[in-house]
């Protein structure tokens, strides 16, 4: 089931029409590295670092995504997107980006 | 056994009718309640003050007819009409009756507890004073604190104590005088008092040195499952104070009671010899099953309490409901009750609630909400990740924490746990 992103966000947005939210790439990144720091890890600043080389897992992983839907307030749907293999840090976040945008 | 009885019956003897009972900062004795001339039977009682629940409890006991008593907000218009249907009249707070629907005879001496719905819709379950008085032989004498909601296991537990034993006087907390009870209870010099373990940790929450100030000897918790800290956190309270927890519930009656001061009950308790006057307790599966001499009408052999127990060392730990208590994280299962614990033992915790969270990848994921101890300075969610990642496994480790302001609390002194 497919399920559009609703909710908005107003900064940056002074005549109030609002726009569809997201996540900066940025953003993401950031909360990616809270997710590491919290395990007592850190987050390279190469995208092209090997998840399995850095430890971040599956539970990392969904971590990240609640984080995200958070800062949403939405959920994100993982039913859209096809199965990739997600191998690098590049990979998570261009993965949460295409969510964003399902 | 449910026949319906005709001639009428004093059903236990009103040793305790002398007692004192104070509601609302006035010192009565059950003797000297307000007395409910006209009330029906079988009626099923509405209450929304303490006093009128203890009136309808010792005029049922004086004269033997059939009651339910609960608060009126536990009981919707559906359940007030199935009521009727089953034949009790309705007594409202302001004392208008609305009639049976079914005429029937009472069954006399029955008084009627409803679940607390924790499961589904409340259900009926029948006692009699008898049944429901779970503490018997000589007590010291002791001034009880009554915080329940009326109508509860746990209120009939302590009113019923208080109605058949000599000494043992009440001190009604109604519910807007809660949040203040311990002052009410300094006042009266209550020096017993039984509550959830949620009742007890708004009180340490809210002002330890005024619940400090209770001339406590008997501290008893029950209804939901009890952890060490909560256990601990009252020791230093009240170094000198018999600590007690109580595995109670309207099906089962009174069926473990620990002294010793920890969480859970000694293996050694488990299959033991039946014995008439003492429940078996056991283990199917992770669930706790209980045959007790205190069951309900109705409800004999084993009962499949719901309730899912976990070992520690020589211990078994009640951690929580079975449908609610397991949290699948990717195949891996965890317990949220042992999650909870953990995070309960965290000095800077005084409350936490531990939930699944649907999340990619893993299906569910821990999540927790936490108030912290003021008391103690503050604590991030980091403190609590790295807390409970030394004391769980990885995926019991709760991803998600989301700190509240203050603990929430049900009408039954429970915590939407």
């Amino acid at each position: 089931m497919v399920k559009r992103l609703t909710a908005w966000v107003l900064d940056g947005d002074p005549l109030g029409f609002g726009t569809m939210s997201s996540v900066a790439r940025g953003r993401v990144r950031e909360m990616m590295g809270e997710v590491m720091t919290a395990q007592g890890r850190s987050l390279p600043a190469d995208d092209t670092a090997d998840l399995r080389e850095i430890g971040f897992r599956s539970l990392d992983f969904s971590e990240l995504a609640l984080r995200v839907e958070d800062e949403l307030g939405d959920e994100l749907n993982f039913d859209a997107p096809g199965l990739r293999r997600i191998a690098t840090v590049g990979d998570v976040l261009d993965f949460i980006e295409q969510l964003q945008s399902a | 056994m449910t026949a319906a009885v005709t001639s009428r019956r004093r059903t236990t003897a009103l040793i305790g009718d002398d007692n004192t009972v104070v509601v609302a900062g006035k010192r009565l004795t059950w003797r000297t309640l307000h007395k409910l001339p006209q009330l029906p039977s079988p009626a099923a009682v509405l209450v929304d003050s303490g006093a009128d629940a203890l009136a309808a409890v010792r005029h049922h006991a004086v004269h033997g007819t059939e009651l339910l008593v609960a608060t009126q907000s536990r009981v919707d218009l559906r359940m007030r009409e199935e009521l009727g249907e089953s034949g009790f009249a309705i007594v409202l707070p302001d004392g208008a009756v609305t009639p049976a629907r079914l005429k029937r005879v009472e069954e006399s001496g029955r008084a009627w507890l409803l679940t607390s719905g924790s499961t589904g819709r409340p259900k009926r379950i029948g006692h009699t004073l008898e049944s429901l008085t779970t503490v018997t032989g000589d007590q010291p004498p002791r001034t009880w604190l009554l915080p329940y909601s009326p109508g509860t296991y746990a209120w009939w537990q302590v009113v019923t104590l208080s109605l058949t034993q000599a000494d043992q006087g009440l001190v009604v907390i109604e519910p807007n005088e809660l949040e203040e009870w311990p002052a009410v209870a300094a006042e009266h010099g209550v020096t017993a008092a039984s509550g959830t373990p949620t009742f007890w940790r708004q009180a340490i929450y809210r002002d330890a040195d005024a619940l400090a100030a209770v001339p406590l000897e008997q501290i008893t918790l029950g209804g939901e499952p009890v952890d060490q800290a909560i256990l601990d956190q009252l020791r230093e309270v009240f170094p000198k104070a018999r600590i007690s927890w109580i595995y109670a519930s309207s099906e089962v009656g009174a069926s473990i009671v620990v002294h010793d001061g920890k969480a859970g009950f000694p293996k050694s308790w488990l299959d033991r010899e039946p014995d008439p006057e003492r429940p078996v307790l056991s283990v199917e599966g992770d669930e706790l099953v209980i045959r007790s001499p205190h069951h309900g009408a109705g409800l004999v052999g084993a009962v499949h309490t719901g309730d899912r127990v976990e070992y520690d060392g020589d211990r078994v730990l009640i951690t929580g409901r079975l449908d609610t208590d397991e949290i699948n994280v990717g195949g891996s299962k965890v317990s949220a009750g042992v999650v909870r614990n953990v995070l309960m033992g965290h000095p800077g915790v005084s409350w936490a609630r531990v939930f699944a969270r649907k999340a990619p990848l893993v299906g569910r994921m821990v999540a927790a909400e936490v108030v912290p101890n003021r008391a103690l300075g503050p604590i991030t969610d980091a403190d609590l990740v790295q807390w409970c990642s030394t004391r769980l496994p990885d995926y019991g480790v709760p991803r998600r924490i989301k700190f509240l302001d203050e603990i929430p609390q049900k009408e039954t002194l429970k915590s939407d746990v």
